[in-house]
């Protein structure tokens, strides 16, 4: 069982992508570390995603990181993404009113597929 | 030839030989020697060198006579030309020595470069000249050439002979002097090194005598010139200082390397922090000793070298004070409490005593901190209060002035903030260790005074910070919940973690416009920027509802103040209008970025809404009001997702079970108090979110 308030971060880099994988929950305590993180991943326009599928628990404060990511990155002009996560996660998307916003969500698969394809 | 004559022939070499004896500097044995030779033997005489490498040289030239000084200097000038005949030019080249008994112009116009020179040699009144070579050691060193005429004499073969002689021991002193010369060059370069040296260097000799200092010496030492220290008596020079180890140990003369050296030790480096008593002045100085041995191994002298670390020692210092200055400042947001151990930091390695003092609520000076090193001494009782008094006056007028003050012992630095008027002062006192305040003292101190500066507002910010928020907070929560006709409320309110952590759940229930709005809403993020946030929400939702009455015309409201605050403000609200129509009631519920609410009818609870984005996320949203029918004895419950997010043993509260919790539920009071028992028994750890919870209920019989 996972603790809660418990969060693993990894920055990884993939061409010019940056991938921030995130285990655990994002919470109040937690979600300062993934915005530290999410502004380690922005560089020079490089698209930012971040992958949600190993969040147990997400809250607002999670959801407001993305959001601020989102505007940033519509303001700066680089790609952000989310790979979505559990239904649990997704739920929150959906309580957002952002479960119908498919720029921001992004099926990792399909990402490698195409950068393949390059 | 006179005897008288003779003698004083024999005195003029005896004086030459005198001369000759090799310790007396190269230009100064020229001008010697050619005193003798005039007016004794000549009216004028010129003497020059050859180097090895054929370079001539003009060292001296001496006239007796009217004219004199124009004369010799011209003669300094001349330089012989060598295709010359007769004369110098002939005596160098040949290296025998020329007589010219009666000299005539057409001689002087043979040796003369130009007209100029033949004015000059003209002028001289020339009757008989002799130019001898010097010959030493097998060769040609240079020249001695006389001249009489002014006295009225006239040279002969006796006088060549003699001034052969003569040319023998000049050329011999010449030769000695220049030996002497390259001796002595060395010497000066030596001492000129060890002059402009950085580093100090004193020489011992073998007895412990100082024999040589060099200025920098002089100047780490705090005397006034090397003179100073090697006119020292031994052991006087000690007694200028008062001298410590590193650990704070007094060291005596013995303990000093170059001491150790001079017993036939060979000490290591040793730091020492030294005092110069009579100003304070304090140095840390790296003192190194080696010991010079003759060729029969015994000690001939000893070289000191003492290195001046007091910046390098001082910058250490000052790191470390700060550092641990700057931890102890942030480690309590009591300042006093900070202050306390700052100043008990500042004793510990800057001064004996420190004081804080800060501008009390009359303006006073007042005495906040306060601590007194281990090697301090108490004033006597009497003297205490008046140079309490005094100090108070140095303290009142750094404050006033915002200048720090450095005088000898005592130190006296402003608490400011950079731009602002200071708030106190901070106080540095030598008494017991004798030491004096320097520079680098003041900048170290007005560092310390910055950081307490920024440590006591810091604390005073969140107080206020602290304060303001306890108001808003209070502000944030109605008193108590308004009657409405015909329905019944319920409400839960609980505040997460730190009791001065205000969170940004409200919740709120209005008339408006054809009926109740009732609202919850989370603002994210905590503290004093939530609180505000949380009130702007409260008091926008509560203005537009009663002006508009709409639900979805009240967010947008929000919305469009939310937007215009720097940054991004996210606001979920779950809004709620009841609207009484006589037999009918319709509930209005519209989410924003919230979670549905739930409708309770006979024991089941429906969630009810159309999700939404946040308020304050976009310019724009689609904001849809969901309409149910409230049938008597229905409830609504509105929560924040403190609810649902509860931090349980293995996971969170969830929305299933807040479902399950509700399920069954009688009417307002009793929902609100199921979520509050079933939070309570599922929560594990400390609340991390704010809880808030509104329940209306239309109650079964109309009045």
């Amino acid at each position: 069982v996972r603790r809660a308030g418990h969060l693993n971060l990894e920055l990884r880099r993939i061409g010019d992508a940056s991938v921030v994988s995130a285990c655990g929950d994002i919470d109040l305590s937690t979600v300062a570390r993934a915005a530290e993180a999410m502004d380690a991943a922005r560089s020079d326009r490089g698209p930012v995603f971040l992958d949600l599928r190993e969040v147990g628990f997400m809250d607002t404060s999670g959801l407001r990181l993305i959001i601020e990511e989102q505007q940033r990155a519509a303001a700066d002009g680089y790609r952000f993404a989310v790979f979505p996560g559990s239904p649990k996660v997704q739920r929150l998307f959906e309580i957002a009113g952002l479960a119908g916003d498919e720029a921001l969500f992004v099926d990792p698969s399909t990402l490698s597929a195409a950068s393949e394809g390059d | 030839l006179s005897a008288r004559h003779e003698e004083d022939r024999f005195a003029l070499l005896a004086s030459i030989d005198e001369v000759a004896d090799g310790t007396v500097l190269l230009s100064e044995t020229v001008a010697r020697l050619l005193e003798y030779v005039v007016p004794a033997f000549a009216d004028v005489a010129t003497l020059d060198t050859i180097s090895r490498e054929g370079v001539f040289r003009r060292i001296g030239s001496r006239v007796e006579g009217p004219g004199r000084e124009e004369l010799e200097k011209g003669l300094l000038r001349r330089r012989p030309v060598p295709e010359a005949p007769v004369g110098l030019p002939a005596a160098l080249a040949s290296g025998e020595s020329q007589l010219i008994e009666r000299v005539t112009d057409e001689h002087l116009r043979t040796i003369a470069a130009d007209d100029a020179d033949f004015a000059l040699l003209r002028a001289l009144e020339l009757r008989s000249v002799l130019d001898v070579p010097l010959l030493a050691r097998g060769r040609i060193v240079g020249a001695l050439a006389c001249g009489v005429g002014t006295s009225g004499r006239d040279y002969g073969p006796e006088d060549l002979r003699f001034a052969e002689v003569l040319s023998t021991r000049l050329a011999l002193a010449l030769d000695n002097a220049g030996l002497s010369a390259a001796l002595t060059g060395l010497e000066q370069r030596l001492e000129v090194t060890l002059t402009n040296l950085a580093e100090a260097v004193i020489v011992r000799d073998a007895r412990g005598s100082i024999a040589f200092a060099n200025p920098a010496a002089a100047r780490l030492l705090g005397v006034a010139s090397v003179d100073e220290i090697t006119a020292a008596l031994p052991g006087t020079l000690m007694a200028l200082y008062d001298v410590f180890d590193e650990d704070g140990r007094r060291l005596s003369l013995t303990d000093l390397p170059s001491m150790l050296a001079v017993r036939g030790e060979r000490p290591g480096p040793l730091l020492v922090n030294n005092i110069v008593r009579a100003t304070g002045e304090q140095r840390w100085l790296l003192h190194k000793a080696t010991p010079v041995f003759d060729a029969d191994g015994a000690l001939s002298m000893v070289i000191s070298v003492i290195e001046d670390l007091t910046e390098v020692k001082r910058a250490e210092r000052a790191q470390r004070l700060l550092a641990e200055a700057g931890q102890a400042l942030s480690s309590s947001l009591d300042y006093h409490q900070s202050l306390q151990r700052m100043a008990e930091l500042a004793v510990s390695g800057l001064a004996d005593r420190c004081q804080v003092l800060m501008r009390g609520g009359n303006g006073e000076l007042e005495e906040v901190a306060t601590a007194v090193g281990e090697s301090a001494t108490d004033r006597p009782a009497g003297e205490a209060g008046e140079v309490r008094q005094q100090e108070l006056a140095v303290a009142a007028e750094v404050v006033e002035t915002d200048h720090a003050r450095l005088a000898g012992r005592v130190i006296v630095v402003p608490l400011a903030l950079v731009g602002q008027p200071p708030i106190g002062a901070l106080f540095l006192g030598m008494t017991e260790s004798g030491r004096t305040f320097d520079e680098s003292d003041l900048r170290l101190a007005r560092e310390l005074g910055r950081r307490a500066a920024i440590a006591v507002e810091n604390a005073r910010l969140y107080a206020e910070r602290s304060l303001i928020a306890t108001i808003l907070q209070r502000s944030l929560l109605p008193p108590e919940l308004p009657e409405i006709p015909g329905f019944r409320l319920d409400s839960l309110y609980v505040a997460a973690g730190e009791q001065n952590e205000v969170g940004g759940d409200f919740y709120d229930a209005f008339e408006v416009q054809g009926g109740w709005m009732v609202v919850v809403g989370d603002v994210a993020g905590r503290g004093a920027d939530a609180a505000a946030l949380t009130s702007l929400s409260r008091y926008t939702l509560r203005t537009a509802g009663k002006l508009l009455g709409d639900p979805v015309a009240t967010l947008e409201q929000l919305n469009a103040a939310l937007r215009e605050r720097p940054g991004l403000s996210l606001v979920s609200v779950c809004c709620a209008v009841l609207r009484d129509m006589d037999v009918r009631v319709t509930a209005d519920v519209v989410l924003a970025g919230h979670p549905p609410a739930f409708h309770v009818r006979a024991g089941k609870p429906e969630p009810v809404g159309e999700f939404a984005p946040f308020l304050g996320a976009y310019d724009n949203g689609e904001w849809t009001p969901v309409t149910v029918q409230f049938e008597p004895s229905d409830q609504l419950v509105l929560y924040t997702d403190g609810v649902i997010d509860t931090v349980g043993e293995e996971e969170r509260f969830g929305e299933d079970r807040l479902v399950a919790t509700l399920h069954g539920a009688a009417g307002a009071t009793d929902a609100v108090a199921r979520i509050e028992a079933a939070v309570r028994a599922f929560a594990h750890g400390s609340q991390a979110d704010d809880i808030a919870v509104i329940a209306v209920e239309r109650l079964p019989v109309r009045r």
